[in-house]
């Protein structure tokens, strides 16, 4: 390949470098300042204040003069788009076709892998109706200004669900959330791979160290939720704790795991546990419900075991629908958390992604004895005085926050 | 020289979107990625806020990552496997896809036309798809270990998906080796051909001509399909998700995923960004080192 320009080519290179270097030099400052143009005032996010909602220390949340509930008695949007920010599989498709059906509109469903990715988008000003939220987000959604008061006279079906969910410890009032799934975090497994009934164990958490299964195990992918486990496992309840010395304790206990058992980090399990990939796991109860549909043709649902303290001493949780101040429908967005409060709906939905809503007319004898839900899965039904028994994973403040997540990232890099 | 004038405006007229597109999308994020990783925090939601002016940056972040990824470090482990991974796939990629190449260019004759189209194939295929098959395969009741039972003549359960280190560098292998087929395809292609006769004609025999006469040559070529190839593989992150999942087979492209999305954290996952840029923009500057030397012997 011929040199283009010779013995020249050096010497104009140089030149043309120090131009070029010095253009660079004044145009970077710039390229600064244009990008802070492009950017958000950074006043936006100022100095704001976090109330953290604790079950001993309900919140009412002030709802703000710009930012009233919609007025009584509006017509449902006519020909819209109800935009919803979901979790995929996490709501029946039928249950959405009836909606459509009964007010002529139409719904688009996005979806998220997990909460904070879904904040990450929802403060990009985004225009989603109605969100998927967890209590453990509530405080950043409101005083973040992204979710819009509910106006109760669109949502008479609240009637149907549980008391307890009508005045939540984190929104007095329901003034913003309406109850969607309920579920407990236990330890699923599958009776053909493990043999031992690890529910009879004197400390079932402690299965998942066992070298017995090794390459057979996985815990679930959610700093919290897996940590607060090992937490439990260790007998310390306080499953928020700031205790640094606590901290210390689980991120040892996370690098004795991988060692005994290397597990899978994943949130998989409602269909690698039938697919046989996974024997013994960390498991919300809604997943190993949700795994009998996933199981190969010619396997019984008699397989797959769950284990929850019969107490209720164990996490339990719950998820919610709230309608987004950012939404263009919000007359359909009020009906349809009224539509998923249905009972028949709700029934429908739980029947469709495997998570039990709140409702007063599904117990867990009736759920049996209508073959529902199996006699071997009875322990994966969450019970009312389990929110009032169980621990419940909060809100973290900031430093607290960065702690947990500093020994997660640890043992996800496989070397705390 | 004058007559040049004219032609150097005009090749700078042509590569001038080029640059543009470069500065724009190369540069600038760069600096984006900087304005986080020193930036702040935001009080309520903890994202990222990037901060532009350099002299408000602050380390804290970077030092956080800076000060565990030595020997002793938590990260130091994630690093060393990363490298080993992509190393192990590398070369494994190179020994497959080298023979594959060499024949198609030199050897196919006629049918070299319908097996550029077969090499090309895999690209029609997303590379999440081709992983997800593979899930299929080596799942416990997956084809694998039913070839490995002989029809239930043994009782061979491989557990080939939770955190084996073998499937990730076979996953990555797979995955990128058409990116190292084609480069190599098109450097051995125009290999000259004269060069190579003369080697037999001064008495070199097949074995040592391609000892001392195509390898040589083909160096910049093999330089740049390694580098094709590991560039992308150092920050894969997808292959271990699908095919693994364990922390036991994390690498740093699973570090920046984890660490992108959690709160107040995104810094982090740019410091690891700029670890991943800074260990592989060293080997491309060698790489254009090298291309330009020869460039330079040719001439």
């Amino acid at each position: 390949m011929p040199v283009p320009y010779g013995p020249e080519r050096g010497v104009s290179n140089r030149r043309q470098f120090l131009q070029r270097a010095a253009i660079l030099a004044a145009a970077a400052p710039t390229l600064g300042a244009f990008l802070a143009a492009c950017s958000k005032s950074s006043t936006q996010s100022a100095a704001p204040t976090l109330t953290i909602a604790k079950p001993d220390s309900p919140v009412k949340w002030t709802i703000p003069d710009d930012n009233k509930p919609i007025a009584d008695g509006l017509v449902p949007e006519k020909g819209a788009t109800l935009k919803i920010y979901n979790y995929a599989d996490y709501l029946s498709p039928q249950a959405v076709k009836g909606f459509e059906d009964q007010f002529g509109c139409k719904v688009e469903i996005s979806t998220f892998n997990d909460g904070d990715e879904a904040i990450t988008k929802l403060r990009s000003g985004v225009d989603f109706d109605i969100y998927n939220a967890n209590y453990t987000e509530i405080s950043r959604l409101v005083t973040g200004g992204l979710l819009r008061p509910l106006n109760h006279s669109y949502i008479p079906n609240i009637s149907n669900v549980w008391p307890t969910f009508t005045n939540p410890w984190y929104d007095q009032g329901w003034q913003f959330t309406v109850p969607y799934t309920i579920y407990t975090t236990g330890i699923g497994w599958r009776s053909d791979q493990v043999p031992a009934d690890i529910g009879a164990l004197s400390n079932p958490y402690e299965s998942l160290w066992d070298t017995k299964y090794k390459d057979k195990t996985a815990i679930i992918d959610d700093f919290h939720t897996a940590m607060a486990m090992v937490l439990l496992k260790q007998g310390i309840t306080d499953v928020n704790t700031s205790s640094a010395d606590d901290l210390k304790m689980v991120g040892e206990q996370l690098t004795a795991l991988v060692k005994a058992t290397s597990p899978k980090v994943t949130i998989t399990m409602y269909s690698d546990m039938p697919a046989g990939q996974i024997g013994l796991c960390q498991m919300w109860s809604g997943d190993v419900i949700n795994a009998q549909s996933y199981l190969p043709e010619g396997v019984g649902t008699d397989i797959l075991q769950y284990w929850f303290p019969a107490d209720g001493k164990g996490l339990v949780d719950n998820d919610m629908l709230v309608t987004l101040k950012g939404g263009k429908n919000p007359v359909l967005a009020h009906l349809f958390l009224n539509h998923m409060l249905d009972p028949a709906v709700a029934k429908e939905n739980f029947s469709a992604i495997g998570y039990q809503p709140p409702q007063n007319s599904l117990t867990a004898d009736s759920l049996v004895s209508e073959e529902f839900i199996p006699e071997n899965l009875r322990s994966a039904i969450v019970k009312p005085e389990y929110f009032d028994n169980g621990y419940r994973l909060l809100e973290l403040d900031a430093a607290n926050e960065g702690a947990w997540r500093n020994v997660w990232n640890a043992f996800n890099a496989g070397g705390s | 020289m004058r007559s040049r004038e004219p032609n150097a405006r005009l090749w700078a007229t042509l590569a001038a979107p080029g640059i543009g597109w470069l500065l724009l999308f190369f540069l600038a994020p760069l600096y984006v990625v900087l304005a986080i990783v020193f930036g702040r925090v935001d009080p309520l939601f903890r994202t990222a806020v990037p901060v532009w002016n350099p002299l408000e940056w602050n380390p804290e972040q970077f030092s956080y990552v800076l000060s565990r990824i030595g020997p002793d470090g938590i990260y130091f482990p994630a690093l060393l496997r990363t490298v080993g991974y992509v190393a192990a796939a590398s070369i494994l990629c190179l020994a497959i896809a080298f023979p594959v190449a060499y024949y198609v260019a030199r050897l196919a004759g006629r049918r070299k036309g319908v097996l550029i189209a077969l090499l090309i194939a895999p690209f029609w295929i997303s590379y999440m798809m081709r992983m997800l098959a593979w899930v299929n395969l080596l799942q416990n009741d997956g084809l694998v270990n039913r070839l490995l039972n002989f029809g239930g003549v043994f009782d061979v359960q491989v557990d080939w998906l939770t955190g084996q280190p073998v499937v990730v560098i076979l996953g990555l292998a797979y995955g990128y080796v058409p990116y190292m087929i084609l480069p190599l395809y098109a450097g051995l292609d125009r290999l000259s051909q004269p060069m190579l006769e003369a080697s037999r004609d001064l008495g070199a025999n097949r074995v040592s001509s391609f000892l001392r006469v195509t390898l040589p040559l083909c160096r910049p070529t093999i330089l740049a399909a390694v580098l094709l190839t590991c560039l992308p593989m150092l920050g894969d992150y997808f292959t271990n998700d699908l095919l693994s999942a364990s922390p036991k087979t994390a690498m740093v492209g699973n570090l920046i995923n984890d660490s992108v999305q959690a709160p107040g954290q995104t810094g982090q996952a740019g410091a690891f960004v700029m670890l991943v840029l800074v260990a592989t923009v060293l080997p491309m500057f060698y790489y254009v080192r090298v291309t330009l030397r020869g460039d330079e012997v040719r001439t």
